[in-house]
């Protein structure tokens, strides 16, 4: 049932009408978000230029029990930014200032729609860096960060963005704004900062964050390393690690990413190669090479076919234009794709690898694997063709694949999120029980259910249902079962 | 009317644990080594039983080439770190109370931790997942045993700083570091608003230190971890007491005792053969740069402040606890009370956080019943 009148109303005295949406021609750009194939569009679209104005409009949902779904770039790609039909979206992007660097401190306040390089732009001039640093860096925001708990290429070494955070001002979805976390990794009792840190927007809005800055390494390596096999790739990494070195990052990539990557970037990727790893080290010059050059040892030994070592920043730079491009260059090679996240053990991705390539060739689709090579990482890349039928069988190999990752001891997702798009998968991962109390700490944070609600778990038991306001389960409707 | 006196439950498996929650009606305190036992606000005296988990311990998996490993909660860390070690591995934490065989549940309930959070962070940065008990018996799971993974609530975290009220943590998952091929420490001496300054330049450096924390005596002294290769070390030292000034110089690694023993001294409880706890120990945290200044204006005996991270440790006459609560408030930072003699009656937090009626919510959603470490939160909750 469309809002009523009078709520538009109230939206509009609080924001203005030029900051509620209610065009369906402007709202329909809100449909989605990165994950395209889920569309919903939202009644309106509320795009406050204060924190004090998310509140208004958050009390308002609150007081009608309308949902709402918050939105910063849209870069997410689990669907956690989908809306509800009869709900709002409340986009963030207008809240996008650095109200604060202080260099002494190490840390950075930040309003929720500042993207994540731009927090880097702002700390630079001091000599500092914001670590976490996930592929869509230049667009996707903080706010999202904060909500899908965003990794990036160096977290093994760095840590997620839960890490990261030290505090954060957040609206309720009552209303009530609260700061969680502190100045410190202190904390006056259980850690609610980290409880809402990966909820993907369920548990309220995040209106500031203060995180943590790092000083920028007086020195970062980088190589880019050819082997005949991603297997011959995988010792090394092990290697690596056996020798007690936790590289900054450690990525790979098939011969399928490459050919994609170096087709759309010509960052001097070997496209004869059936794997590339991509090994940088920081830190002080003098652990750094010695480090660096037990790295390269290593590479030898395993039948490294090239070894480019990058020689200046701008090579650098080149060598991570090419890993951080591939996933939109699989469009040359492939009419669609769907971006798959999953994580193993890392002792187990060659075995995974090799269960994907049988998958993949069983149903007769080709996989592209990029990969977070140092903590088990997983994009499989499905390729396929909706022109030509194969949505479907593209759609099961991914969901195959992401299980196939729970069933070897690993997650369901590393950084992407559940959103709508894995959450009638997350019974594989937990049991009812873990479930169950899931719902209990949401229940806490929103006892109505209107905070984004159909993400992450699966609403409210059976997959299939639409999130928001109640419809019939596609079984109601066929008349296979009954609401109780 | 008299009560008996409470029973102590020895539960040695998840399971045992979660049947004392269902076959036990009423209010449960938990224990592990018992080196926080008068931690943060007082236990109620209508206790009906307390799990005591020590007996929950040992190694479930260690997966070495993962470098990730699993513990029954009761696990002390000291003796995880000797297993750890034969594999040249290591959980990167070293809160003082480990020597005394604090466990790994006892550690993350009471969100503690050591100099090297610097770097590594607390127990809130290296779990990556846990199975607890909840008050109506429920196991819950969360998180599991790999490094990168964002399905679900990080419930793992909600358990740190917990200090048990939501119920007792069974089983932990830790992420793993390797054992550094060298270790170097470098001391100067001076008073703390001194080893400031040098902290300042030297967090502006490129040294990466892993510790760096001031100790207080006379004039007290700045300590500094620095970690790395063996054949490397030498240099980075070198460049670390130039910066630091003249008077810098390598000390030995029994430097650090000072600071352990300022960190973790004398306890209420009277365990070991130290002179008994005169005073209150509370630990505060605020933004690195206010920490000097604060601790200047304590009646502190014994301070040891972390200058980088922001987090000290201070030892006040009982009665200065609410003084210094508020001193701590008043720079936005927090603080919590630790050791105090048993008959110290002090205010055991500062002042509510905003987030408080969330986190009362939250404990009703999961011990609705209020079983679980009753008086912990006083008089918050």
């Amino acid at each position: 049932m469309p809002l009523a009148r009078s709520i538009h109303d109230e939206f509009v005295a609080l924001l203005g009408a030029a900051d509620v949406l209610d065009d369906p021609v402007r709202t329909r750009t809100y449909e989605c978000d990165g994950l395209t194939g889920s569309r919903v569009v939202p009644e309106l679209v509320l795009l406050p230029r204060t924190a004090e104005d998310v509140a208004g409009c958050v009390r308002i949902c609150a007081r009608h029990r309308i949902p709402f779904v918050a939105r910063g770039a849209g870069t997410g790609l689990s669907g956690g930014a989908l809306p509800v039909a009869e709900g709002v979206v409340i986009g963030l992007n207008r809240l996008n200032r650095v109200l604060e660097v202080d260099p002494e401190n190490r840390r950075a306040v930040l309003e929720p729609g500042v993207t994540n390089l731009e927090i880097t732009a702002a700390a630079s001039p001091y000599g500092l860096y914001y670590a976490p640093d996930p592929s869509s860096q230049q667009v996707c925001t903080i706010g999202g960060n904060v909500a899908e708990n965003s990794g990036g290429a160096h977290c093994l070494k760095y840590g997620f963005t839960t890490n990261h955070v030290l505090s954060m001002e957040v609206v309720l979805p009552d209303g009530e704004v609260v700061t969680l976390g502190s100045d410190t990794m202190e904390q006056s009792g259980p850690d609610l900062r980290g409880v809402f840190l990966g909820s993907e927007g369920t548990l309220g809005i995040v209106t500031k964050v203060t995180v943590r800055l790092l000083r920028t390494p007086e020195v970062m390596r980088t190589l880019l390393a050819d082997f005949p096999s991603v297997s011959a790739g995988g010792r090394v990494v092990s290697d690596i690690v056996a020798a007690g070195i936790v590289p900054a990052a450690v990525e790979m990539m098939d011969a399928l990413a490459i050919e994609a990557a170096e087709g759309a970037t010509g960052a001097g990727y070997s496209l004869d190669t059936p794997a590339a790893l991509v090994v940088e080290l920081d830190g002080t010059v003098e652990e750094c090479e010695e480090q660096f050059a037990l790295v390269k040892e290593i590479c030898d030994r395993h039948g490294c076919t090239r070894l480019h070592i990058a020689g200046s920043p701008e090579e650098r730079a080149n060598i991570w234009r090419g890993r951080k491009a591939a996933f939109a260059a699989v469009g040359r090679i492939s009419p669609d794709y769907i971006v798959q996240d999953g994580v193993v053990p890392r002792t187990r991705l060659a075995e995974i690898l090799e269960r994907i390539d049988e998958m993949g060739t069983d149903a007769g689709l080709r996989v592209a694997n990029v990969f977070h090579a140092g903590d088990g990482n997983l994009h499989p890349l499905v390729l396929f063709s909706a022109a030509e039928g194969q949505t479907e069988q593209a759609e099961h190999l991914s969901a195959q694949i992401a299980e196939l990752c729970v069933e070897m001891g690993g997650s369901l997702s590393g950084e992407h999120g559940i959103g709508t798009d894995k959450a009638c998968s997350m019974p594989r991962m937990f049991g009812e029980d873990d479930l169950a109390v899931m719902r209990r700490i949401r229940d806490g944070f929103d006892p109505d259910h209107i905070c984004n609600p159909g993400k992450l778990l699966p609403t409210p038991r059976l997959c299939g249902e639409k999130p928001g306001l109640y419809r019939p389960h596609p079984l109601e409707e066929a008349g296979l079962i009954e609401r109780l | 009317m008299t009560r008996a006196a409470p029973t102590t439950l020895r539960p040695t498996s998840a399971k045992e644990v979660r049947d004392a929650v269902l076959d036990t009606p009423g209010r449960l305190a938990i224990t592990g080594a018992g080196t926080a036992t008068g931690w943060a606000g007082r236990a109620g005296d209508d206790i009906a039983a307390t799990l005591d988990l020590s007996a929950l311990s040992g190694v479930i998996h260690h997966n070495p080439g993962d470098m990730t490993v699993s513990v029954h909660a009761g696990t002390p860390v000291r003796a995880l770190q000797e297993q750890l070690a034969e594999h040249g591995q290591r959980l990167a934490f070293d809160a003082a109370r480990v020597a005394r065989g604090a466990t790994v549940g006892g550690l993350l309930a009471t969100a503690d931790a050591g100099p090297s959070a610097l770097v590594w962070g607390g127990l809130r940065d290296l779990v990556i997942g846990t199975t607890s008990v909840l008050a109506d018996g429920t196991m819950v799971r969360s998180g599991g045993h790999v490094i990168k993974n964002v399905a679900g609530y990080d419930m793992a975290k909600l358990m740190h700083g917990s200090y048990g009220i939501f119920g007792p943590l069974v089983e932990v998952v830790l992420r793993l570091h390797p054992v550094p091929k060298a270790v170097a420490c470098v001391g100067v001496d001076g008073p703390v608003a001194e080893a400031a300054s040098r902290v300042l330049e030297l967090m502006a450096s490129p040294l990466e230190p892993i510790a760096v924390e001031w100790v207080s005596g006379d004039p007290g002294r700045l300590l500094v971890r620095l970690e790395g290769g063996a054949q490397t070390l030498p240099a980075r030292v070198e460049r670390l007491c130039e910066l630091l000034g003249a008077d810098a110089r390598e000390v030995g690694a029994d430097a650090w005792d000072a600071h352990t023993s300022l960190t973790d001294g004398p306890h209420a409880g009277g365990d070991g053969d130290g002179p008994a706890l005169d005073g209150a120990v509370v630990r505060i945290g605020c933004a690195p740069t206010r920490l000097a200044p604060l601790v200047e204006q304590l009646p502190a005996t014994a301070v040891t402040a972390g200058l980088a991270t922001g987090v000290a440790t201070v030892t006040v006459p009982g009665a200065a606890v609410a003084e210094v609560h508020d001193a701590v408030a008043a720079v936005g930072g927090t603080s919590v009370l630790r050791d105090r003699p048993e008959t110290l009656d002090a205010p055991a937090w500062g002042p509510a956080p905003s987030a408080l009626a969330l986190l009362r919510a939250v404990k009703t959603q999961l011990d609705p019943e209020a079983r679980f470490a009753a008086g912990r939160f006083a008089p918050w909750m």
